[in-house]
């Protein structure tokens, strides 16, 4: 008897649907951005302008709010607190994860200490900065860095497990000393780690930012976002929240992207 | 003055349940300048630890470690002896230049003088052309020839190889065996090696030691004095492969 092929071997595989490459990207995208600009035009049209002013008013309020002289100040002075306590944050967890990833025993005695700090909420911290900082920039620098530190040293802490056994192994035979083991092994197993680490930490101590600007600080956008809530300026808080979009996303794909792409170029493509 | 010298070496492992396991028994080897010697043994016969013993990696509990005439923990000169391992273990962030730049990293050295050592190594294994490769870039072949290009970047007097290519395939690994025994020659190395597999002991070795397991010990010291290179489908090595499994097997047949 012949051996039959079946039926679905023989037909040819089916079309890959045209929905790749760049082109389709941005048209997806562009898709996805009008579709969101027709709800918010549909809901604005049956919703008082303080509940939810429509696309063209919130755009009327951020051209003018961009040329304002107060704007790039604000905006300057919540960027270098964000960065201020990101950078502290860093400093601190990166160095820390690495040793309590390297030393078993300070690892095992610090990692209650991690536990409790993480349940501690971002808003307790920035009531605690301002009883201890008041109206200051270390309020703002305090709570982030209470936010990003943790996540930081996390992701390292965690990343320092994915060190070969077999590198360190190496490491030894060639009599390398324990300073240069960090520097040399360690450090770059858990980069992938420290910077998807250091990505979280940004974005939730860029967010957490605001919230202590608005209960602690006498400047920036949070505390601008304030005052246009007390207001009732709806449309002031629309054109701060499309500015920190915006800025977020060049971060994402003018910084970030770029320089994760430079970093692991020596990692095999999965195709 | 010998290269390596093991003198009444014994090792016990502790365990977690049950007495103590006895790896070796005192274990006496003199291994002279520009010798290959190859530790053969079954796993289990305590022949890696005795490769990490002249590493300096494992203390022996009891007998002496001495290394060009040094007792091996006053032994300073790291450079000197490198180890080679079965798997590549390239740093997959490094290219491959930079791997073999790893070997001289443990110590200071001017940056100038160590681009030129690293060049100069990687030529020497043929692999000038590939210094940018990253490892994932490269075959099995060549990533074995950047391991053993940072073994030999710190212009070591010993290199000890654990299972040296045991990963490779068999053609490639003839190709790194006749490139082992070039190196070792030009730059009048002494090469220990450990391994399982017969037929490389005879094609690298001119000393083949056979150990016994459960303790490792002695068995038999089997010198081979055939003409390098030696074609492993050829007569004489047939011969010796088949006295040196005989040994072997006898070996088993105590256990």
């Amino acid at each position: 008897m012949l051996v039959r092929t079946p039926p679905d071997l023989l037909r040819a595989p089916p079309r890959a649907v045209a929905w790749r490459g760049p082109a389709a990207a941005i048209l997806r995208r562009s898709a996805l951005l009008a579709l969101a600009l027709i709800a918010w035009q549909v809901g604005a049209q049956h919703a008082p302008s303080f509940v939810l002013p429509s696309p063209a008013r919130v755009w009327s309020a951020w051209s003018s709010l961009v040329v304002q002289p107060s704007f790039s100040a604000d905006l300057g002075i919540t960027l270098g607190r964000i960065g201020a306590g990101f950078a502290l944050a860093t400093l601190v967890g990166l160095p820390l994860g690495l040793l309590l990833g390297a030393s078993r025993a300070l690892g095992s005695f610090f990692e209650p200490a991690l536990t409790v700090i993480n349940t501690v909420s971002s808003t307790i911290w920035a009531i605690f900065a301002l009883i201890w900082f008041g109206l200051s920039n270390w309020t703002t620098i305090f709570v982030v860095f209470m936010t990003a530190m943790p996540l930081i040293l996390t992701n390292v802490w965690q990343g320092t497990r994915t060190v070969s056994a077999e590198h360190l192994e190496l490491a030894r035979t060639f009599r390398m000393p324990r300073r240069k083991v960090l520097t040399k092994i360690y450090l770059p197993t858990i980069l992938p780690a420290f910077f998807s680490g250091a990505r979280l930490a940004f974005g939730f101590g860029a967010r957490v930012s605001l919230v202590a600007e608005s209960l602690g600080a006498s400047s920036g956008i949070g505390y601008r976002l304030r005052q246009a809530a007390d207001l009732v300026q709806t449309d002031q808080v629309f054109a701060w929240t499309l500015t920190l979009v915006v800025l977020m996303l060049g971060l994402e794909s003018l910084v970030l992207k770029p320089l994760e792409r430079h970093l692991f170029a020596w990692k095999k493509r999965v195709a | 003055m010998n290269a390596v010298e093991l003198e009444r070496v014994s090792k016990w492992f502790g365990r977690r349940d049950g007495p103590p396991l006895h790896v070796l028994d005192a274990v006496d080897i003199a291994i002279p300048q520009h010798a290959i010697v190859a530790l053969l043994g079954a796993s289990g016969c305590g022949k890696s630890t005795l490769l990490n013993m002249i590493a300096g990696l494992v203390e022996p509990d009891d007998g002496a470690v001495r290394l060009n005439g040094i007792p091996a923990h006053a032994f300073r000169d790291w450079r000197a002896m490198t180890y080679m391992f079965q798997e590549d273990r390239l740093l997959p962030w490094r290219t491959a230049a930079q791997n073999v730049a790893f070997g001289l990293e443990a110590g200071s050295m001017g940056r100038a003088e160590r681009a030129r050592r690293v060049e100069e190594t990687l030529a020497l294994v043929g692999l000038a052309s590939f210094r940018d490769a990253f490892p994932h870039e490269l075959s099995g072949g060549m990533r074995s020839r950047v391991a053993l290009a940072r073994s030999l970047v710190t212009e070591p007097k010993i290199l000890l190889l654990d299972e040296p290519f045991s990963k490779l395939d068999p053609d490639i690994r003839a190709q790194m065996h006749a490139e082992l025994l070039r190196i070792a020659r030009l730059r009048a190395m002494t090469l220990v090696f450990v391994t399982h597999d017969v037929e490389e002991a005879v094609v690298l070795a001119d000393h083949v030691v056979v150990l016994h397991p459960r303790p490792g010990r002695i068995g038999e010291v089997r010198a081979i004095a055939l003409a390098y290179p030696r074609d492993p489908l050829s007569e004489a090595v047939s011969e010796e492969v088949r006295r040196l499994r005989i040994s072997l097997s006898a070996a088993r047949a105590r256990c």
